[in-house]
């Protein structure tokens, strides 16, 4: 019904006109609700002021609406088009009603402006649809000032579907009111705008989510992704749209707020290529010299037309880890005799840019020896690690130098992992060292910068103390700005925070997960701290006896998670409240009473079955026979034979 | 655990007589030419005339000044003990982390060669070999740095072991170190506090070694040392010289021996935490 094809709005300005929105294709058909959002200043609102013929802009390319094209009409035929069959609910409505007119006369205006004379129809339209919106008949007398913001905008929804339009554009419909009233103003649209078009524009993410069936992302006057908006939201593409979904403040949401680093272009100084490229933490040279074009995505396999712009195909996938196992010889000193211990039992795991994953289990479990092998500092006795879709082991020398760099591990107990008879510079300046990279100048620049990003000071002073010198935090510090010296695309951090006090511990997660997010690498967190784990990941892995039995997004798995096993930790997770008096919840109490098994008994226990079914309430004959695979449930995966058919049913909603 | 070990040392009040001790010595040893009155080579007085002004330890059977004597056979002590002390640590210390970083056969080798080396009578071997070569200088030196070199070994290679799995060598291993760099920057000087006490019990020994190959007549006879004049004094003892003759090069090797044992022990002690603690708390 409506198509913008390369359309392009752009303001004069003294020098070369400034593009607000540059080259974007968008479809509406009849019927459908599509969604745009993006940040402050990324063009929304000029795309709906374009589409009204309100743009004071140059404007290029076409818009076509039911097949005639709207960029060359004049104003005549714009006054017929603009509240007849489409019309547009305003950002900030309540500056759009005059104080001098009744709100009735206002509600009828633009139906007298397409049909004059027709007063009594109009004001029968009138009524009936501020009863629609929930106001009485008693307001069409009542003036503009006397109404509430939730009024105003119940009103200016009627003012605009008094003409039946066939297309309607919502500008920011509910930023401003409260959110029962936002509620209800959703409610309203969601049932008036049933048989027309519409677009949404907002910010808030929430309103798209409830309104549109599809979503556009704009930045700064591109598109970037384009997806049915369940998808996008719940596995965004962009690395854009991930930002945005990841800064919204949700209930659900378990993990900190984080914002997207860097600033929204201005207009002037629009980067040539991808318009996201400077905040982008992927960035190639491709980026920065040719724009992307919105394209079909090959990712996602189940349903939805999902488009994209991106060079990268969206979110790389950093690391992966195909099936690893990893031995060690329970003694006998390597002579085979005594038998292994499987440490890590044939686990897939895999690391998106950008993205943190939290592994959480007991210490015994693997992820230690799980982490390690991922960092390419032991090789696993089966399976392979795979750093941007290369097999770590299978790497020339030269390959494997340079994802040494992009590679780096956080080790667990800093004291240890720093040799005592080097001093700060030497020990932040060995990565460097040893890869030969740069010159000492070079290299001091670089340690001072690395010292910088974790907050410690960079005086002569500092370089020259020695470990014993300092804190068990100042420690931490200095580890992670060795490992940070390299710019590392992955940090593998095994328990960063473990032998700290709960303040110094706080202080340097949170340095982490900043330095994450400004720095961009894909952190994969090793702890045995479940809330750590949850406030500190996208997604979450929980390892139990070599094996990973659930993993899914973080706020997934603390309020829903499946796995018995995952259960029992969040019930044992630390909490500064009392516990409360101990109802007698069969189901919670039945797995209280089992009691855990020794490290090694994890994971002798079991070596063909299940790693859990020694100590699970539920096990049965084929947990000790059969190793559960994972299984997709929504977006979480378990691994457990014993999933109930009320869990199985999740799927399907 | 970053301990200053001279600071240890200084802390000890035995230690630090030790050191002065062998400071004292070592000077003796390299200002010899200067320090001694005569040239010990030289016929300076009759034979076996007793002490007096001029010669403070009288003269030998010979005619030559004992107190010269005594002051060059420092020399030949130090620089004896000190090479084969220095080429039986640097043999440990390669051997010790030969096998504990490769591991396997060579390891399990080397360490059946120790077991079998350390069940042998250092001394009686020494004697034999000693006796049956040419005894100078060079052939003591290289007899006792291949005898000495077990026990070291096998401490440094024990200490390899623990070393090679702690955390900063697995850093250091996935910054892309390779096998030289680990060495010298990380395990080699984890390894100074012990190469340093292993030097020192080996000088000690090899002091007490060289004496008694000398007492017993196996060495090089025109060289100064303090063995050789004992060997040389037991046959007049009957003239009662014994008193200026004897007993001042037995107190020579006495005073050494004790000298590095006390340095030795001190070090040693700052070495080991607990004994450490113990220090602390006196103090």
């Amino acid at each position: 019904m409506l198509k913008i094809s390369e359309l392009t709005v752009s303001f004069p300005s003294t020098g070369s006109p400034l593009p607000v929105l540059d080259g974007v294709n968008l479809q509406i058909e009849a019927g459908e609700k599509l969604g745009l959002v993006g940040e402050s200043g990324s063009g929304k609102t000029s795309l709906a002021l374009t589409l009204m013929g309100l743009s004071p802009g140059e404007k290029q390319g076409s818009v076509t609406f039911q097949g005639e094209e709207l960029l060359e009409k004049n104003n005549r035929e714009w006054e017929q088009l603009r509240g007849g069959s489409i019309s547009m609910v305003m950002q900030q409505s309540g500056e759009m009603l005059t104080p001098v007119l009744s709100l009735g006369k206002q509600v009828a205006e633009p139906y007298l402006k397409q049909y004059p004379g027709r007063k009594e129809e109009a004001y029968r339209r009138t009524v009936s649809l501020l009863k629609q919106v929930g106001l009485g008949e008693s307001y069409v007398h009542r003036y503009p000032y006397t109404l509430s913001g939730g009024e105003v905008q119940r009103s200016m929804l009627a003012m605009a579907l008094i003409t039946e339009p066939a297309f309607l554009i919502l500008d920011e419909p509910v930023s401003s009111l409260d959110a029962l009233t936002r509620e209800e103003i959703l409610q309203l649209l969601k049932n008036l705008t049933r048989n027309c078009s519409v677009l949404v524009i907002s910010h808030d993410l929430s309103t798209v989510a409830r309104l549109a069936e599809r979503t556009a992302v704009l930045y700064s006057g591109c598109l970037l992704e384009k997806a049915p908006t369940e998808e996008l939201f719940q596995s965004p593409l962009h690395p854009y749209s991930r930002a945005l979904v990841r800064a919204y403040p949700t209930l659900e949401g378990v993990k900190e707020l984080q914002g997207i680093r860097g600033e929204v272009p201005s207009l002037s100084f629009r980067p040539r290529g991808c318009p996201f490229h400077p905040r982008c933490t992927q960035t190639l040279d491709r980026c920065r010299r040719e724009r992307p074009i919105l394209e079909e995505a090959v990712k996602n396999e189940n349903g939805g037309q999902r488009m994209l712009a991106c060079h990268r195909g969206g979110v790389v996938e950093l690391l992966r880890g195909r099936d690893i196992r990893s031995c060690y010889p329970l003694d006998g000193g390597g002579n085979g005799r005594a038998g292994y211990l499987e440490a890590v039992r044939g686990v897939d795991v895999y690391l998106d840019e950008g993205e943190v994953y939290a592994l959480v289990g007991e210490s015994g479990s693997g992820k230690t020896t799980l982490g390690k092998s991922l960092a390419g500092v032991d090789i696993p006795n089966e399976g392979e690690v795979y750093f941007q879709e290369k097999a770590i082991n299978k790497m020339s020398r030269k390959e494997a130098r340079e994802t040494r760099r992009c590679l780096q591990m956080l080790f667990q107990n800093s004291g240890e992992a720093l040799s005592h008879r080097f001093n700060v510079h030497d020990l932040v300046a060995e990565p460097l060292v040893i890869q030969g990279i740069g010159d000492d100048l070079s290299r001091r620049k670089a340690i001072e910068r690395s010292l910088d990003w974790v907050r410690l000071p960079r005086d002569e002073d500092f370089m020259h103390r020695y470990p014993h010198q300092l804190s068990g935090g100042e420690l931490q510090r200095v580890a992670l700005a060795r490992a940070l010296v390299m710019e590392p695309r992955v940090l593998v951090a095994d328990e960063p925070s473990a032998s700290l006090d709960a303040s110094v511990q706080a202080k340097i997660i949170k340095l982490l997960l900043h330095l994450q997010n400004e720095r961009g690498f894909a952190l994969f967190l090793i702890t045995h701290d479940l809330a750590l784990a949850a406030r500190a990941g996208d997604r979450m892995g929980v390892m139990y006896g070599g094996m990973i039995v659930e993993e899914g997004p973080s706020s997934r798995l603390v309020h829903r998670p499946l796995h018995p096993y995952t259960r029992r930790l969040l019930q044992a997770a630390p909490t500064l409240e009392l516990p409360p008096e101990e109802p007698s919840h069969a189901s919670i109490s039945g797995t209280e009473n089992s009691t855990l098994q020794s490290t090694a008994d994890q994971l002798q226990a079991n070596s063909s079955g299940c790693s859990y079914a020694k100590v699970c309430h539920w096990s049965s004959a084929i947990c000790f026979r059969e190793k559960p695979p994972l299984r997709e449930i929504g977006s979480q995966k378990v691994a457990c034979h014993h999933l109930s058919a009320e869990l199985q049913t999740i799927k399907h909603r | 655990m970053h301990v200053n070990y001279w600071d240890e040392i200084k802390k000890d009040r035995l230690g630090k007589l030790g050191v002065i001790l062998v400071t004292l010595l070592v000077t003796i040893a390299l200002g010899a030419p200067l320090l001694a009155p005569y040239d010990p080579w030289a016929y300076v007085a009759p034979s076996l005339s007793p002490p007096c002004w001029s010669h403070p330890l009288g003269t030998n059977e010979v005619g030559q000044d004992i107190l010269s004597e005594l002051i060059y056979g420092t020399r030949t002590t130090l620089l004896v003990s000190v090479s084969a002390a220095i080429f039986s640590t640097t043999v440990s210390l390669v051997v010790g982390i030969m096998a504990g970083i490769f591991r396997g056969t060579l390891e399990r080798i080397i360490l059946r060669l120790i077991d079998v080396m350390l069940v042998i009578p250092v001394f009686l071997v020494a004697l034999l070999v000693a006796a049956y070569f040419q005894p100078g200088m060079v052939t003591l030196i290289v007899l006792f740095s291949l005898l000495l070199w077990p026990p070291g070994t096998r401490i440094i290679w024990n200490r390899v072991l623990s070393l090679k799995n702690q955390g900063h060598f697995t850093a250091a291993r996935q910054f892309g170190a390779g096998t030289a760099y680990l060495l010298w920057r990380h395990l080699v000087p984890e390894l100074y506090p012990l190469l340093a006490v292993n030097f020192i019990q080996v000088v000690r020994r090899a002091v007490f070694m060289e004496a008694g190959l000398a007492f017993l007549g196996i060495f090089d006879p025109g060289a100064k040392s303090w063995g050789l004049m004992l060997h040389y004094a037991r046959e007049f003892v009957f003239t009662g010289s014994w008193t200026w003759w004897l007993l001042p090069p037995g107190l020579a090797v006495s005073l050494t021996i004790i000298a590095f044992a006390l340095l030795g022990y001190s070090l040693e002690s700052a070495l080991d935490p607990r004994m450490r603690r113990q220090t602390y708390a006196e103090n």
